[in-house]
């Protein structure tokens, strides 16, 4: 086994209560649909013995699933077996093995819920009927249960994908289509104001870090709250209507630089992750754009100023003010107010001008081609839904060729996108950072799903 | 409640608007008014145009949005430190002093304002807010979980000052965004300002010289903000005879005064509150009592506002025909406020812009109707209700109870009408019924679609 199903193994075992820190304490998505399920399949009524086939997704979600759904059967005197073969044998094989009755199953991950559909069917061949496979009259009854997906989903769903066939060796990869499969990852009781991810914890998967006003949230690659700070200091003397700041992972050692523009300055934040808490270990006195990429904040109003400071100290000035920045070494994205981004192939490069983005715009390998591709989310104010493509930057003009990939997002206002390597493959997930109508935000976690 | 109240309450321009997922900055917004070109304080600045128009320079500590949200304004943060205390966090000592001056005024006796009630909570009944440095210290002298709302109340902003709300005067009829606004900067650089009539307003409108109209009568372009202005006809027991309500009451027809004598956004009042906090039918007129010998009453309304004056005059004729003669005085509105608490009066029509609450909103009016006494009684039970739809649905219900025993005969509440052009985005009214101008941006006409106008 590899060692990243070992970690995936152990990842579901801490998932427990999930991690949505909205949501903490609710059972996993797997288990719940479980559960809704069984009730599905008592109420048939199937009779017992039951034997279950599930097809769809990955064969380890299934796997996980077929295990949860038969110790719920269990549970209720169904005696459950699950069926190793493929769909069309399955009616067959259940009467082999004595099945009085057989759930046929097939599982997906869709928008932000995962999915169980089939039918209930009974096994017993009524003697008169001789060789001829006949059904009884009952049980009958098709299922359909759905419930929201969790990182652990994604997980267990994205196992089997190229990426997750054993470690990667350095150097572009193979090329592979973008197929996103998307989950909450977290939720959180008000706005967000800037997302980012890093390794906090030296453990070479990232983090998820996420500002709010006036808190800064760490979570764990599962969408459990690892920790969490008030900010604190001397309030701006200009502030923005809306949340916003910027939020990086820097390195070396491994810090989070968080600035709100509640705050006359930001701070910067080590993750104890043994304690569970942020700790205080400095001042800011300039916007991180990047791991160290620098900025400042327009005073009162949600963009940057065009003057940056690069990795290498070096100062550019970009066409317009900005309002959401990327850097995948040597590109560099910058998104400007009126739905325009400036796009540098290099630092020294004059950048092209992209058009058609939204604010929540990233770059990021997710095809493992070895180059980042453009993540970005519609250009509209309010988008219903709104919609995520993923945009090849090999041609001249990324936004004139049809999307890599693209789906709609669940129903709020998409404006923060990052990427991430959640699982050590060195390959990106993507996470959407949207403002729900109620107030509160939500994290939405796309990763590669099973072909 | 307030949901249900505010459903009227949207956002502006839904046409698509290319703008990369976030609001514009920049841009001057032209708006015309049917208000006076000068107000007063905010304590009697309380038309809901008034309310608005003041807004724009000075604001009370937070505001309530249509959903029920709290959002400081003025302040920096409200929170409780304790359950029976409020920290109030102000940018500076000058605006805390401002507040705690203000509020304290409310209750001083050459100034009595109804919306002292507001306060009425506070330990000492908020007769002495003091600051200490940018923070105000309010200590409870009963469980009050809607101070907070409360304290959103228009007639709680302090006097304006060059930092005291989202926007600054800048000359005459221009108003500039004030970068430094807790809240955070308004997305319009500027807004111009256009003083005018009704008839003015739809030239303007027609001719489209304005983005944003305020106190445009319904129509089917039209928001309309809560009606929360509640009017009512303040009687002194002791000057008219026993069973004068039952005269007034079997003399008016509230649906004619909304329809014939009032400009709207209008609705008849039955109750003690306004039909957006105490939704209720209408009641059966009861039967005109005897009558009597003539006698002769004196009616003081508002003389800055058309509709007191159209509504005390239709009264002056109904009563007539119950055996009264009916004097009309106008008055200034803060002469008709020291009137009101002093009790000199015979027949009043006093208009209360309330709270969008109904546990605050019946403080208010039992202020207003001279029952300060019931306050005491009244407001701790409500308090001791930790669940906000308990604390409401007993506000109502006593309000209901007390109606007889309150000198104040509801007539009509109304709300502000306005109406935004197209590229007008983001233009969203309070639970107060107000229009939030700061958070109002302007999209690219392009993207607007631009026309839109009827």
């Amino acid at each position: 086994m590899s060692r990243f199903l070992l970690s995936l193994f152990l990842v579901l075992a801490s998932a427990l209560p999930s991690g949505a820190f909205a949501a903490e304490g609710d059972p996993p998505a797997t288990a719940r649909l479980a559960v809704a399920v069984a009730e599905a399949i008592r109420a048939a009524p199937a009779e017992a013995p039951v034997a279950v086939s599930l097809s769809g997704s990955s064969a380890e979600l299934r796997r996980a699933f077929g295990t949860l759904l038969a110790s719920r059967l269990a549970a209720q005197q169904l005696g459950p077996v699950v069926l190793e073969v493929p769909p069309e044998r399955a009616e067959a094989t259940a009467r082999e093995q004595g099945a009085r009755s057989l759930v046929r199953l097939t599982l997906d991950v869709e928008g932000g819920e995962l999915v169980a559909r089939g039918d209930v069917l009974g096994t017993w061949v009524n003697f008169w009927s001789g060789r001829t496979p006949t059904r009884p009259p009952k049980p009958a009854a098709a299922v359909a249960e759905g419930v929201e997906a969790d990182a652990a989903v994604l997980a267990l769903a994205s196992v089997g994908t190229p990426s997750n066939n054993g470690t990667p060796g350095p150097g572009p990869q193979q090329k592979r289509p973008v197929r996103l499969l998307g989950a909450v990852f977290a939720r959180l009781e008000t706005p967000l104001a800037a997302l980012a991810t890093g390794d906090l914890d030296g453990d070479g998967r990232d983090e998820v870090a996420a500002l709010t006003a006036r808190e800064v949230f760490v979570f764990a690659a599962d969408g459990r709250l690892l920790a969490r700070r008030e900010l604190e200091g001397a309030p701006a003397t200009a502030t923005t209507r809306e949340p916003f700041g910027a939020l990086a992972v820097l390195t070396g050692p491994p810090r989070l630089a968080a600035w709100s523009t509640r705050y006359a300055k930001g701070e910067v934040l080590t993750l104890d992750k043994a304690k569970g808490t942020l700790r205080a270990a400095g001042a800011l006195d300039a916007a991180p754009l990047g791991t160290l990429e620098r900025g400042t904040f327009v005073p009162g109003q949600t963009v940057f100023a065009p003057e940056v400071r690069l990795a290498d100290g070096r100062a550019i000035t970009v066409p317009a003010p900005f309002g959401a920045a990327s850097f995948a070494s040597p590109r560099m994205l910058f998104v400007h107010a009126d739905g325009t981004a400036s796009l540098y192939a290099r630092p020294a490069s004059a950048p092209s001008r992209l058009s058609g983005l939204g604010v929540g715009s990233a770059l990021g390998d997710l095809d493992g081609d070895g180059a980042p591709e453009l993540i970005t989310t519609s250009p509209l104010l309010q988008p219903s839904p709104d919609a995520l493509r993923v945009l090849s930057l090999t041609p001249d003009a990324p936004m004139a060729h049809e999307p890599l990939w693209q789906g709609t997002l669940p129903p709020g206002r998409a404006l923060f996108v990052v990427t991430a390597d959640l699982d050590g493959d060195k390959r990106r997930e993507v996470v959407v950072g949207s403002w729900k109508p109620d107030g509160t935000s939500e994290l939405f976690l796309l990763r590669q799903g099973a072909p | 409640m307030i949901r249900s109240a505010l459903a009227g309450l949207v956002l502006l321009a839904s046409a698509p608007t290319l703008a990369a997922s976030r609001p514009r900055y920049g841009g001057e917004l032209r708006a015309a008014h049917a208000g006076p070109p000068e107000i007063g304080e905010p304590a009697l600045a309380d038309t809901p145009m008034e309310a608005a128009l003041l807004g724009l320079l000075t604001r009370p500590v937070c505001r309530v949005d249509s959903d029920g949200r709290l959002h400081p304004t003025l302040a920096r943060e409200l929170t409780r430190p304790v359950p029976q205390a409020l920290r109030v966090a102000l940018p500076s000592s000058a605006s805390a002093t401002a507040v705690a001056r203000a509020w304290t005024r409310l209750s001083s006796p050459d100034a009595p304002s109804p919306y002292r009630a507001l306060l009425y909570p506070l330990r000492g009944e908020g007769r002495q807010v003091t600051s200490s440095g940018p923070t105000l210290e309010l200590a409870l002298a009963f469980p009050w979980p809607d101070l907070e709302r409360s304290l959103c109340h228009p007639a709680l902003a302090p006097p304006p000052a060059p930092a005291s709300g989202p926007f600054s005067a800048a000359g005459r009829g221009v108003l500039e965004a004030q970068p430094a606004w807790p809240e955070g900067r308004p997305y319009l650089d500027r807004l111009a300002l256009t003083a005018t009539d009704e008839r003015g307003l739809t030239r303007l409108w027609s001719a489209r010289q304005v983005q944003v109209e305020l106190g445009t009568p319904p129509d089917n372009d039209t928001l309309t903000g809560a009606a929360l202005y509640a009017t009512y006809l303040a009687y002194s027991p002791r000057k008219v005879p026993t069973d004068f309500r039952q005269a007034f009451e079997s003399a008016i027809d509230r649906d004619d005064l909304t329809r014939l004598f009032v400009k709207g956004p209008a609705v008849p009042m039955p109750n003690l509150l306004p039909p957006a906090l105490l939704p209720q039918g209408p009641r059966a007129r009861p039967a005109a009592p005897p009558m009597g010998t003539t006698r002769k009453v004196t009616l003081a309304y508002d003389a800055a506002l058309a509709d007191q004056r159209a509504v005390a005059e239709r009264i002056q004729v109904k009563l007539h025909e119950q055996g009264y003669t009916v004097a009309l005085e106008p008055q200034s509105r803060s002469a008709l406020r020291g009137r009101q608490a002093r009790g000199d009066f015979e027949l009043m029509l006093s208009a209360l812009l309330l709270p969008p609450i109904p546990g605050p909103a019946l403080a208010v009016v039992l202020e207003a109707g001279g029952r300060r006494d019931l306050l005491g009684v009244e407001l701790p039970p409500i308090g001791a209700l930790a669940d906000a739809g308990a604390r409401d649905a007993r506000g109502r219900e006593r309000a209901l109870a007390l109606a007889p025993s309150v000198p104040l005969i509801p007539l009509y509440a109304q709300g502000l009408g306005l109406r935004a052009a197209p590229e007008v985005s983001g233009l969203v009214l309070d639970a107060q019924g107000l229009p939030v101008l700061e958070g109002a941006w302007l999209s690219p006409i392009e993207a607007s679609g631009g026309g839109g106008r009827q």
